[in-house]
């Protein structure tokens, strides 16, 4: 013990002899365990990142449109790349995705968001006659989730376009009870997020009701964490599970 | 099965001392930044370097918490570590059954001293060759000057004796020639692997409480936490050193959030057997789940008053989840919190009983408050940004470990702050993500969850940050807790 300690000593003699050595010996403080970001000299890039329209069908393409300031590199995920400060491109994806654009300059980085919802597209009509569709079926087609901004369980405009057409479905089979399962993102705590997730499905809940929707056929459960998505450490993937998800019939009791 | 009693030795009465008995010069001091190189500089080159390697120590310390004099007495491992030989104890037969269970013995003796922070092991090649069995035939001089300079010494012996395991083991003070041993005490078990466990545990706890400043040891109590190993999230109990892990639920649904009462006998949870998240509170003697009520809405993060009289908890029967008390009983639910958003993870302050912490995320992200057990006296602990989580409140009610994170760059570590001064140590450093620090009773030592590994496995550590250990291995596992 004693030994080891005077070698350590040592060491760190020398290193501190190495330190005056090779610099002016500029005093540093040990960085205290929440020392938020230094301030940029430069001015820190801003974008924004829009998808028109936000929702298509299964086949059909979106327009993703950006502008930027004080960014030198732009990055636009996924399968896109790098692009021009100011732009747009079309895309088409099979299922619902949520764009990335990374922007990077002399101040520092910021990202924005974009999702585009990709619903199923209606049969394609046939000369025989369709089995009939069931309520479970149509409610799977039809219903779509809400997703939210991490530690938020506040309805954003997505999420608020997504629960009116949702309201509409529900207000149209007055018989169907549901669940709405509240979760959220590998960040954060366990236990924090089970809080969460209930204030999420509570949030959206209460959006119906505000539309009309009867609260009797409304259950509500948090998840938080513990039944992700997607098990990606990306932040598409952390997008995909901040969400009110909408499950038919009743969970609870 | 296993059982103690103690024995007399020759020298009666048997003299157990109250503190640590003689100790040895303090290993430091201001000599400890002046190396044998150092001396060969001039006077001025040797403050030089001095001031260099305090410097350097500061920037560069790789033992968090060290230095820290308050937080280090707090969590009683302020005191000089006491230099202690712990020479195998042999078995006094050749019996095939009786040598394994020695060598298990020795093996759990040994680590369980090692990891209670309290004692400096001399290492084994240091010994003299003649192992003693009886104080009488220690050689005082041999034991206590060099190579090994122990200050104590656990000798003895094991023996089978009517089907039972008798392990025979003396602490004696090997710097005070003819004194009466510290420690002489008869340790009976059965014949299995899990009965000589237990007996060298005892045995460590008994040592560790009379080196330790009177602090019992812990070598004998249980971590619960949750694991998915079988599939669903399930709780689970194991040793506090990660032997002997157990299923507690079989409900194939998600389990989680588990807490030992007071008295150890129950632990409270968080089950969605039923659909619903609901507290479930479950006997470990009758291995049978006790009524208490249920509410709509979620129900979680279960929290035993320090006289087990009352549960706190997380509900949102109210429509927003809010924190709750209620008598163990079901009866006398009380509203504590009045905050339109999260409200979760109440903990009693255990020392006194009239506060509870929690986390609430009314200020924009999840932050730490304490309030009095009725609510009122509202304060907020951690005052930095990031979001600051689960809290654990130390034994001695000075401290609070939690889990604080930054969102942007994903880390989460381990820290604990002095609630009346507002002083904070990190104790993990970015090694995973590091959450849900828990405290042992002995306030020493701290168990939590971390992704160092590569998976989400239960860890245990100092309560300084060092000598951390894994306990799990298979599955994820999370959210541990700390037997009383």
């Amino acid at each position: 013990m004693q030994s080891h300690q005077r070698r350590l000593i040592i060491l760190t003699a020398i290193l501190g002899l190495t330190v005056l050595g090779t610099t002016s010996c500029h005093k540093k403080a040990v960085p205290p365990p929440a020392t938020p970001p230094p301030p940029a000299t430069a001015a820190s890039p801003t974008g924004s990142l829009t998808a028109e329209p936000s929702t298509i069908q299964a086949g059909q393409s979106a327009t993703l449109t950006w502008t930027s300031e004080n960014a030198t590199n732009l990055d636009l995920e996924p399968s896109v790349g790098k692009v021009q400060p100011q732009g747009s491109t079309t895309v088409s994806p099979q299922q619902s995705t949520t764009y990335t654009l990374t922007l990077k300059g002399p101040g520092g980085e910021n990202t924005d968001e974009a999702r585009v919802t990709v619903t199923t597209a209606p049969p394609a009509p046939t000369a025989e006659a369709a089995p009939p569709v069931t309520e479970e079926e149509l409610f799977e087609q039809s219903v779509k989730d809400a997703f939210f901004d991490y530690n938020r369980a506040n309805i954003r405009p997505d999420a608020q376009a997504a629960l009116t057409e949702d309201a509409q479905f529900f207000k149209a089979h007055p018989s169907l009870n549901f669940t709405i399962e509240g979760h959220c993102d590998e960040r954060g705590t366990e236990e924090y997020n089970l809080g969460l997730g209930q204030r999420r499905a509570d949030a959206a809940k209460n959006f119906l009701v505000n539309l009309g929707v009867s609260a009797s056929r409304i259950s509500t459960i948090s998840y938080g964490k513990d039944r992700p998505f997607c098990t990606e450490q990306t932040r598409a993937c952390w997008q995909e599970n901040r969400r009110a998800h909408f499950v038919f019939g009743s969970e609870t009791h | 099965m296993w059982s103690s009693t103690l024995i007399s030795t020759a020298h009666e009465p048997l003299n157990v001392p109250s503190v640590p008995l003689a100790r040895p010069p303090r290993p430091g001091g201001k000599s400890r930044g002046v190396s044998p190189s150092v001396r060969a500089m001039s006077s001025h080159q040797r403050w030089l370097s001095f001031v260099l390697s305090v410097f350097a120590v500061v920037l560069f310390n790789p033992r968090p918490g060290l230095g820290q004099g308050w937080f280090e007495t707090g969590i009683n491992l302020g005191q000089t570590k006491v230099r202690l030989a712990v020479p195998d104890l042999p078995p006094q037969s050749v019996n095939q059954q009786l040598v394994s269970l020695t060598q298990t013995f020795n093996k759990v003796l040994w680590d369980d001293l090692e990891f209670s922070g309290i004692v400096d092991l001399v290492s084994k090649s240091y010994y003299p060759l003649k192992i003693p069995q009886t104080p009488q035939q220690v050689d005082f001089k041999a034991w206590s000057s060099s190579p090994a300079n122990a200050q104590m010494l656990v000798l003895g012996s094991a023996e089978s004796v009517n089907n039972q395991m008798v392990v025979t083991a003396y602490l004696q003070d090997v710097r005070s020639p003819g004194s009466p041993a510290a420690l002489a005490k008869r340790y009976v078990a059965d014949l299995n692997t899990e009965s000589a466990r237990a007996i060298a545990h005892h045995l460590a706890n008994d040592i560790i409480q009379l080196l330790g400043g009177g602090v019992p040891g812990i070598n004998l109590t249980r971590i619960a936490f949750v694991s998915n190993r079988t599939g669903a999230p399930e709780i689970w109990v194991m040793d506090y050193d990660g032997h002997n892990q157990r299923p507690i639920t079989n409900y194939h649904s998600l389990c989680t959030t588990p807490r030992w009462s007071p008295d150890d006998h129950k632990l409270a949870f968080t089950s969605y057997a039923g659909g619903n998240p609901e507290i479930y509170i479950f006997s470990l003697l009758s291995n049978r789940r006790l009524p208490f009520p249920t509410f709509r809405g979620l129900n979680t993060t279960p929290a035993w008053s320090p006289d087990g009289k009352k549960i706190a908890f997380c509900s949102s029967m109210g429509g927003n989840p809010e924190i709750y008390s209620i008598n163990a009983d079901g009866s006398g639910l009380e509203q504590l919190t009045f905050a339109p958003k999260v409200n979760i993870s109440p903990v009693w302050n255990p020392k006194t009983g009239n506060e509870i912490a929690f986390v609430s995320d009314r200020s924009g992200t999840p932050q730490i408050y304490i309030m009095a057990s009725d609510g009122t006296n509202l304060r907020r602990l951690i005052t930095y940004g990031g979001d600051a989580n689960a809290p654990s409140w130390s034994p001695n009610g000075l401290f609070m470990a939690y889990s604080w994170g930054v969102v942007e760059t994903g880390t989460y570590d381990v820290y604990v702050i002095n609630i009346a001064t507002g002083q904070i140590v990190q104790l993990t450093h970015g090694e995973g993500r590091n959450t849900h620090p828990a405290w042992a009773p002995d306030g020493r030592h701290i168990v939590f969850t971390s992704t160092r590994s590569g998976h989400r496995e239960i860890w245990s550590m100092l309560a300084n940050g060092q000598d951390a250990r894994q306990l799990t291995f298979r599955g994820s596992n999370w959210n541990a807790n700390w037997s009383k």
